[in-house]
């Protein structure tokens, strides 16, 4: 829609952002959250080690910021690039998979 | 109890790590400097393809698992016998109903957003299950 995204990645981090994957509806009920969040790490692992996850969920009455993506923190930027080869483009839970590279500083301070 | 729910859970990922679904013109490695309307008009272009692509190639993503699917309503039946509200034809519809949700929403973000071709608005009518 107007966008060129073609090569513009921008600068690998070690920070993976998982989009369309989730949706906030779906990390509400706290087993579905916890399965989720299994299933995640799960494959993470296989191609990097993974430092952190996190998921943030719905509150009510409250726009909370990154609601309905995924932040996954890897060992180092080669895990993570790895990990952005093997899962982009790929189905979870009947949806496409897409990545972006997400800064490690605004990570850490939950700015997301 | 734990352990059952986990042996029987399956996983949200699907295939391996060589499947994966190609929508032309529209790449799923993102920069990270889009604003928050890109992305999310980006998402939602995406998603109406995804689901146009669907509903062209037939590729509903009804499961051969009987198991998977959830259960069937009672048959409606057309005056020569023929049923109407079957898998196929509720899958489509939901379906249908889905693109049309994300093509307003799109609209809001984008009011010059050319919907899919064959796009049309659900029509009022429906079989009611």
């Amino acid at each position: 829609p107007g966008l060129s995204l073609v090569g513009a990645s921008g600068p690998a981090t070690e920070v993976l952002c998982l989009l369309n994957m989730v949706t906030p509806d779906e990390l509400k009920d706290e087993e579905e959250y916890e399965d989720i969040l299994e299933d995640i790490k799960e494959e993470c692992n296989k191609y990097g080690v993974v430092r952190s996850i996190e998921i943030p969920r719905p509150i009510e009455g409250v726009d909370v910021p990154g609601c309905g993506k995924v932040f996954v923190e890897f060992n180092s930027v080669l895990d993570c690039q790895k990990a952005q080869q093997a899962l982009t483009g790929r189905k979870f839970s009947n949806r496409v998979v897409v990545t972006s590279y997400f800064d490690p500083e605004k990570y850490h301070r939950r700015e997301f | 109890l734990e352990d059952e729910r986990r042996r029987k859970r399956r996983s949200r990922w699907a295939g391996g790590e060589h499947e994966k679904i190609f929508i032309p013109g529209m790449p799923t490695i993102l920069p990270c400097n889009l604003s928050k309307e890109q992305e999310e008009a980006y998402l939602l272009q995406l998603q109406i393809e995804e689901v146009s692509r669907k509903l062209r190639s037939g590729d509903l993503g009804i499961s051969p698992n009987p198991e998977e699917r959830s259960p069937s309503p009672e048959p409606i039946y057309s005056s020569d016998g023929k049923r109407l509200n079957t898998r196929e034809f509720r899958t489509r519809r939901r379906l249908e109903e889905e693109r049309h949700n994300l093509v307003l929403r799109m609209q809001t973000i984008n009011p010059e957003f050319k919907p899919p071709v064959d796009y049309n608005r659900p029509p009022v009518i429906r079989v009611s299950d």
